[in-house]
């Protein structure tokens, strides 16, 4: 606390120093002269508006206008005038030279450009830090609905996986490798200049103008405690200085179904026949003659599987030689899969209004979505609104605020865990024998006497394996998985310039959400008609909030020196209400609300509050624009540890050397850009998932009316910050006019003090403590190459490609080693180590399945027990490398693009498969085709064990079921036709264009059926697997 | 210079606010969890901790399959003798089928002990705490007096499962003890002895007794612990270890204010407090209902249960006489996808789909009674005990003449299974005897046995005659027969313990 005083009251005292000695050499140098110009885009002669021109080294500064013309005052025999616009190439002039008209040529790469970085935009080719960034061009053409699920490959050093095809969902984003192990291991997000909190699949990602990726700590530190794992920043559109209005209209249709084929199941023939030779098998077992196994196999095979589909003059379908009796074929083959999927639709359209004058300047934009999924009830429609304004009020101060609304409604059936309800799930583990619409015994469909219509099977009959008293194309429609939510986003800012060089900036920005979920069981069908039905709804709001005063220095001295100097305070707040109650027993169907349900089951409620306080500095130094030094200091006390150890300090020190302005390199016609830069420093993670990480705790758990606790957590009055340490060493070139362009970074992210659960003995009541334990490292390179192989007037191509290494070690743990799961860390080990029971292959003597154990001899020895073998540490599920590739062709008036995202390496636990790889003791579950390979007398080589009715565990987890995790996916191809100029200008236009978008259209991947984007710890979970979708549509400018 | 007086007034009133921002707001608390310092203070408070401590035992959900300490009891079930699992069911096919409480990262086994040792600590702050807080001496011996009890029911539970009968060997390894609370440092102690792990179980439950004699509790508030729990309790500790004089004193004194039931109670399902045997159970609301869950494995004949996992053996029915108001309970079942399976229709989910759970009642405490007694050598007291039991359920009465102890002890523990059938005590009285788990296939017997056809009535009202389904795991997992003490009757310590208790096996 000391400590804080006094930092807070020296930074107090030198603002006001330096803030005093300014004031009073407040005067206005001489020999200033007004210049006009005029800019244009090279090679079209267009006129660019918006363009950034400023006096370098100083904030003098201005805008172009709708024709790309600008005035400033300037010295003419000193300065230097910089003209700077997103996606060009910037361009430095004398300011002698500059009256005449400036072409700034479109970058064909992403080295020289402005970027979004923290608190600010820098030109890439003079930042210390390491940034990606991607434009807003390059997400216009993706058809989804959250921005993370456009991140994938895309750029170097981002990890985006979309772990489920359920429309409105996001993907889990990992920036340089894991972390953290038991803290978040998720960047921070941050838009229009302050941390987001609101709900990522409200952004519209056509507002987006540009989205900058910080991977270092000098581009992240000064988000201090919560850039650890990386920054992501959006920023969204602003209007020109057009002086005209701009009208923007984009529509989309698109179709939608599954990226890769589910698993293959055996046929019917197949089924009866190897559920046959299960039930045979284990009357063998049981010591019964082979002739009465077989008998008793014939015989009772209808029964164990509840249904006869050959109809009723085949009573014993299956023979005692264990073949389907001839003439015998299936009166029916439903698909489940067909069922419960189909083609999606997706609509998207968007309008916006944009323009303004030299003092003003806004962007209004209205969009609407619905994107249907493949999946049967599953949707997610959005309607969104953003209006951003900015006014230069007074010469010394401008103002601008960004509001964004968005209600979206999502229809989220259960999609994931095994529950009966999961639609993807359930589809694919009922036997298709089993009919959707009940069937008579002849195959016929039964008929309501009613209404003569097909009537739903929900399987009273069927096995408790092949979720009886279910039929989800029923319930599907009649239940409700509702996800309502509102986000309102807004960020003001003022900005006071009190002198050419200080200038102070307060934001305030608030993020609301409130999200509504209703969940309804209807009573008349299904799992509920049993119980009256049920409801449940919830309700979470939470809002936060940030302010910030930022004071900042920019000065050039003799030319040669340019400092730029930042201080500042942020206060950070967030708040969470949830309430939510369920309800039992309606009377009447089509009532959805708890009002119309007569037993109440629960209410509950509970809040959260989290706060931050922080204060931060940065300085910025060059010397002849060759030489830059950055160095960053951050405190930040946050609300999650005890008042003794919640202050934390973060700091980043960076370095970065152009080369290419040096004399020696110049003037080397060849040569672009060379840049060679470095950067240390240290970030913190406080996020380890409870608010309150300090005091020994005590649940509340109420009993039968009286007040209850237990015990929940243990005392930890110590517990600290994570320290994330990064290093970043990067070389950037550009050759030949910019056709090449490729950098190269080194990095190395150590963690220390990791938020640890360390084990404990549960016995002593507790299964871990928090703890500040352990330490890991990702180090790794990353590779982005920027060409254009061929550039002429009518064709040119683009190929971008993106290639990302890391390892992740472990290298300091508080003991041997810590299970998490089926994971097992050790030092030297990664976070994502998988720790299974060794699969030894099926005994090709007796079909059994085995596994290894380790005996007391220590020797490695074979088990058929599966609860005998031992868990050994293997394979690791993170990728070695993974990346993009992007080729871009324009021809004529035609845009092509196809981004190819890969990640080769790593390994996938395929927990959904062995659903379906029971080896005879779930009869009614569908069986993958895999089962014909069966272990049988004739069949010994094999790795699928005799079939039983009795269970063997062979379907348990082990490293049988680790299947490479290599993919390529084709993640967006886009065809785009702009109407030519002359016909634009005729129909007074400015552009129109068409396009044909595809999304994950072909996927290469090893293992059938699998959808091999699966979450990063490499453990499937029966999710609603990725969607391919084609779409068409049309964008107008006016 | 207007302008420039703007912004300097502009300039301090923000570089003002900029330090007057509140660091307080970095102190927050949070609105579902109490901190500890404010809990011991009071009797009162204490006892919050109490009531916590029962509602996490019994209302936890680990997975839906382990549903609070109901859990431990159905598992015993499943690895007993009578029930028979069918083996593509959610939830007890693997403890079944003896693949499951072997493998130590297996959830249940990390469950039962996760739960059985989390009661003993929270027992452990209430017990060591409550001597300096303020209130009456009154509450504190309730509260304390409840809380040895409970902490002794754990342990009992564990010397139960974890290691074979005391009677064995009184001094093989256990379970670890601790009667102190946990503090940040704490490590895992060693195993104990069973006979430690008794001694302990007595002495808490006799310091409980002294404690508890005071108190009173209302009649419906059955989930308290009172002198007859605590006497129940004694009397399965001393049956457990061979005290057959103070099993058969505290069993006789436990049940007293409890008379057995009549045929309607038996057959209401098993779902109340308010049923006049029950001595101790927990009380579940619809807002209180996760121990309820366990009736979806047990309740075989009621439209809403999702799994009617405990059928019955179809020779458990054979023990039964056709006048025994219990053999009512037996129906094949004629639903489709369950044809032929035995229902034993003892547990049933009430309307509003929750259920008691009933831990102790007094049909135990006359069987541990007449037990303790043939085993003391006192047959006729034996008997007559048993066929008090046997007569209120109309049952043939045990004729003693000419029968030896273990006639009568046999026949005592076979009025144990169908008396008991479902409540958790199938795999604890294997282990406590020794007796080892018998499982027949349900066929016609002989060289080439075939299926024996029951007769069952379908939804349509129509009659069939189908195979009747019996056991289908009839060896260990590693195909040998059953026998008595096999370590694959007990529950392993999970992996979680092995791993970070280093002294576990000193």
């Amino acid at each position: 606390m000391e400590f804080f005083y006094l930092l807070r009251s020296r930074l107090l005292s030198a603002l006001l120093l330096t803030t005093l000695l300014l004031l009073t050499s407040y005067s206005v140098s001489a020999q200033q002269s007004r210049i006009t110009g005029r800019v244009l885009e090279a090679g079209t002669s267009e006129p660019l508006p918006g363009v950034s021109v400023t006096v370098k080294g100083s904030t003098n500064g201005t805008l172009t206008d709708a024709d790309g013309r600008y005035t400033i005052q300037v010295s003419p025999n000193e300065d230097i005038l910089r003209f700077a616009f997103i996606g060009f190439e910037t361009k430095e002039i004398s300011a002698r030279q500059a009256s005449a008209v400036i072409e700034l040529k479109q970058a064909n790469n992403t080295l020289n450009e402005v970027v979004v970085v923290a608190y600010g935009t820098a030109n890439r080719s003079n930042f210390t830090g390491s940034v990606s960034s991607i434009k807003g061009d390059q997400l216009e053409s993706r058809p989804v609905s959250n921005i993370a699920r456009a991140l994938q490959g895309v750029a170097p050093g981002i990890q985006s996986t979309a772990q489920s095809g359920q429309p409105g969902t996001d993907a889990t984003i990992r920036i340089r490798g894991i972390g953290s192990v038991n803290a978040s291991s998720a960047p921070l997000y941050v838009v229009d200049g302050n941390p987001f909190s609101g709900d990522q699949a409200s952004i519209n990602p056509n507002d987006i103008a540009s989205v900058s990726i910080l991977k270092d700590a000098a581009s992240s530190a000064l988000y201090g405690s919560r850039g650890a794992n990386g920054v992501i920043i959006i920023t969204t559109k602003q209007g020109k200085r057009s002086g005209e209005t701009r009208v923007g209209a984009n529509f989309s249709q698109g179709f939608s179904s599954r990226a890769v084929k589910d698993y293959n199941h055996l046929s019917t023939d197949e089924y009866f026949e190897l559920t046959w030779e299960a039930i045979r098998n284990n009357q063998l077992a049981n010591g019964v003659s082979a002739a009465n196994a077989a008998q008793t196999a014939s015989r009772t095979l209808v029964s164990s599987l509840s249904i006869n589909p050959y109809g009723s003059a085949f009573p014993e379908p299956v023979g005692l030689d264990g073949k389907i009796i001839s003439g015998a074929t299936p009166l029916w083959n439903d698909s489940w899969v067909d069922e419960l999927t189909r083609t999606g639709k997706r609509t998207q359209a968007d309008i916006n209004f944009s323009g303004g004058n030299d003092k003003s300047q806004y962007y209004i934009s209205g969009g609407y979505l619905n994107d249907e999924g493949m999946a049967i009830g599953s949707g997610f429609k959005r309607y969104n609104a953003r209006v951003n304004v900015s006014t230069q009020a007074k010469k010394w101060l401008s103002a601008g605020l960004n509001i964004s609304a968005a209600n979206s409604k999502q229809d989220y059936p259960q999609s994931e865990d095994t529950q009966t309800s999961n639609v993807i799930n359930f589809s694919r583990i009922v036997a298709n024998f089993y009919p959707v619409y009940k069937r008579n015994a002849d195959g016929s469909y039964e008929l309501d006497p009613i209404t003569n219509n097909r009537v739903l099977d929900y399987g009273d009959y069927r096995p408790s394996a092949a979720s009886p008293r279910t039929n989800l194309v029923g319930t599907v429609g009649l239940d409700k998985s509702e996800i309502s939510k509102d986000n309102v986003s807004g960020r003001a800012f003022l900005e006071a310039t009190f002198l050419p060089e200080l200038k102070l900036r307060t934001t305030y920005s608030a993020d609301l959400t409130n999200q509504n979920d209703h969940y309804y069981t209807n009573p008349s069908f299904g799992e509920g008609a049993a119980t009256g039905g049920s409801v449940s709804k919830s309700n979470y709001r939470t809002l936060s909030y940030t302010i910030n005063n930022i004071l900042t220095y920019d000065k050039r001295f003799n030319d040669d020196h340019h400092l730029n100097l930042l201080a500042g305070q942020e206060f950070y707040s967030f708040n969470k209400k949830q309430i939510s109650g369920s309800r039992a027993r309606f009377a009447f169907p089509d009532f959805y609300e708890p009002d119309a349900a007569s037993q109440l089951n629960s209410f509950n409620g509970y809040s959260d509050e989290y706060a931050l306080l922080s204060f931060l500095g940065r300085a910025e130094y060059d010397y002849k624009s060759r030489y830059f030094f950055s160095g960053s200091l951050r405190t930040d006390g946050s609300s999650r540890f005890s008042p003794s150890a919640r202050w934390g300090t973060f700091w980043s020190l960076g370095a970065s050397w152009k080369a290419s302005e040096e004399e020696f390199l110049k003037n080397q016609s060849w040569l672009d850009l060379l840049t060679l830069r470095a950067s240390y420093g240290g970030q913190g993670n406080d996020n380890l998932g409870i608010y309150y990480a300090y005091e020994g705790l005590y649940a509340v758990s109420n009993n039968l009316g009286e007040n209850g606790v237990v015990t929940s957590r243990l005392a930890t009055p110590d517990l600290k910050w994570e320290t994330n340490l990064n290093l970043n060493v990067g070389l950037d070139i550009s050759v030949l006019n910019n056709r090449l362009g490729a950098t190269f970074e080194f990095f190395s992210r150590r963690s220390k003090d990791l938020l640890f659960k360390q084990p404990k003995a549960p016995s002593i009541g507790y299964s871990s403590i928090d703890a500040n334990i352990g330490s890991l490292q990702n180090n790794g390179f990353e590779v982005q190459l920027n060409t254009v192989p061929v550039l002429s007037k009518n064709f040119r191509w683009g190929l971008d490609v993106n290639l990302t290494h890391y390892k992740n070690k472990i290298t300091a743990l508080p003991q041997q080693y810590v299970d998490n799961g089926n994971k097992r860390l050790t030092v030297g080990g990664s976070i994502y180590d998988f720790y299974l029971k060794e699969w030894a292959g099926v005994n090709p003597e007796t079909g059994s399945p085995q596994w290894y154990r380790t005996d007391a001899d220590n020797n490695k020895v074979i088990t058929t027990q599966y609860g005998q073998a031992t868990s050994y540490i293997g394979k690791s599920a993170l990728p070695d490398f993974f990346g993009g590739i992007t080729n871009t062709f324009r021809v004529f008036d035609f845009e092509l693009s196809a981004l190819l995202a890969y990640s080769v390496g790593g390994y996938v636990l395929d927990r959904d498969y062995v659903l379906i790889l029971h080896n005879g003791n779930s009869p009614g579950r569908a069986w993958g085709k895999e089962m014909l390979n069966r272990w049988t007398p004739e069949n010994t080589n094999t790795d699928v064990p005799a079939l039983s009715t009795t269970a063997n565990n062979w379907n348990s987890l082990s490293t049988r079921f680790l299947y490479d995790a290599s993919y390529a996916r084709l993640k967006n191809v886009s065809l785009r036709y702009h109407l030519p100029k002359p016909i634009l200008e005729r129909l007074k236009i400015s552009d129109l264009s068409v396009s044909l978008i595809g999304e994950n259209l072909l996927t290469f991947y090893g293992h059938q059926g699998m959808d091999p984007e699966q979450v990063i710890d490499g453990t499937t979970y029966f999710r609603y697997p990725a969607i391919k979708s084609v779409s068409a549509g049309i964008q107008l400018t006016f | 210079m207007t302008r420039i007086y703007q912004k300097h007034i502009a300039l301090f009133s923000i570089l003002f606010f900029l330090f007057t921002s509140c660091e307080k707001e970095l102190s927050t608390s949070p609105t579902t969890s109490v901190s500890e310092d404010k809990l011991f203070t009071t009797v009162e408070n204490i006892e919050t901790v109490l009531n916590g401590t029962w509602s996490y035992m019994n209302d936890t959900y680990f997975t839906y399959a382990n549903p609070g300490y109901g859990a431990i009891l159905r598992t015993s079930d499943a690895m007993g003798s009578d029930a028979v699992i069918n083996p593509s069911k959610y939830g007890f096919p693997a403890a079944y089928s003896f693949t499951q409480m072997q493998i130590n990262n297996d959830t249940r086994v990390s469950a039962f002990w996760t739960l059985l040792y989390k009661v003993i600590d929270n027992c452990n702050n209430i017990i060591t705490k409550i001597d300096a807080s303020t209130g009456s001496q009154e509450k504190k011996d309730q509260i304390k007096g409840q809380a040895l009890a409970l902490r002794a029911n754990s342990y009992l539970t564990l010397a139960t499962f974890y290691q074979f009968t005391y009677l064995k060997d009184p001094e093989a390894k256990a379970v670890p003890i601790y009667t102190e609370p946990a503090k940040p440092t704490s490590e895992g102690n060693p195993k104990a002895s069973l006979k430690e792990v008794y001694n302990q179980i007595i002495t808490d439950l006799t310091e409980s007794q002294t404690l508890l004699s005071k108190y009173s509790r209302s009649a419906s508030a059955k989930y308290k612990i009172n002198t007859d729990v605590v006497k129940g309790l004694l009397a399965r500790a001393y049956l457990n270890t061979g005290n057959w004089t103070e099993a058969a004193k505290n069993a006789a004194e436990a049940r007293q204010a409890y008379p057995l039931m009549n045929a309607s109670e038996y057959t209401a399902g098993f779902n109340s407090l308010s049923n006049s045997e029950w001595i101790w159970g927990h009380g579940q609301t619809t807002d209180q209902s996760n121990a309820s869950y366990n009736f979806h494995f047990l309740d075989v004949s009621s439209a809403s249960s999702y799994y009617y996992s405990f059928m019955a053996d179809p020779y458990f029915k054979d023990l039964f006489d056709a006048n025994d108001i219990r053999s009512q309970l037996f129906l094949w079942d004629g639903l489709a996808g369950r044809q032929g399976s035995l229902r034993y229709q003892k547990f049933k989910f009430r309307e509003n789909q929750t259920a008691d759970i009933v831990l102790m009642r007094s049909s135990e405490m006359v069987l541990i009674e007449a037990e303790a007694k043939a085993r003391g050598g006192l047959l006729a007291e034996a008997a007559q005990r048993l066929n008090e039991l046997k007569t209120i359920r109309n049952a043939s009465l045990l004729d003693v003449s000419g029968k030896s102890e273990a006639d009568v002890v046999d026949a005592i523990l076979i009025e144990r299974r169908k008396e008991l059938w479902g409540e958790g005590f199938a795999l604890s009285d294997i282990l406590r005897t020794q007796g080892k788990v018998v499982r027949k296939a349900f066929n016609t017997g002989g060289a080439n046995p075939g299926p024996v056809y029951v007769t069952i009535t379908d939804s349509q009202g129509k009659t069939a005659q189908v195979p009747g389904i019996g056991h289908s795991v009839l060896v260990l997992p590693d195909k040998t027969p059953f026998v008595a003490n096999s370590p694959y009757y007990l529950f392993t310590i999970p992996e979680l313990e092995v791993n970070n208790n280093p002294r576990l096996n000193d």
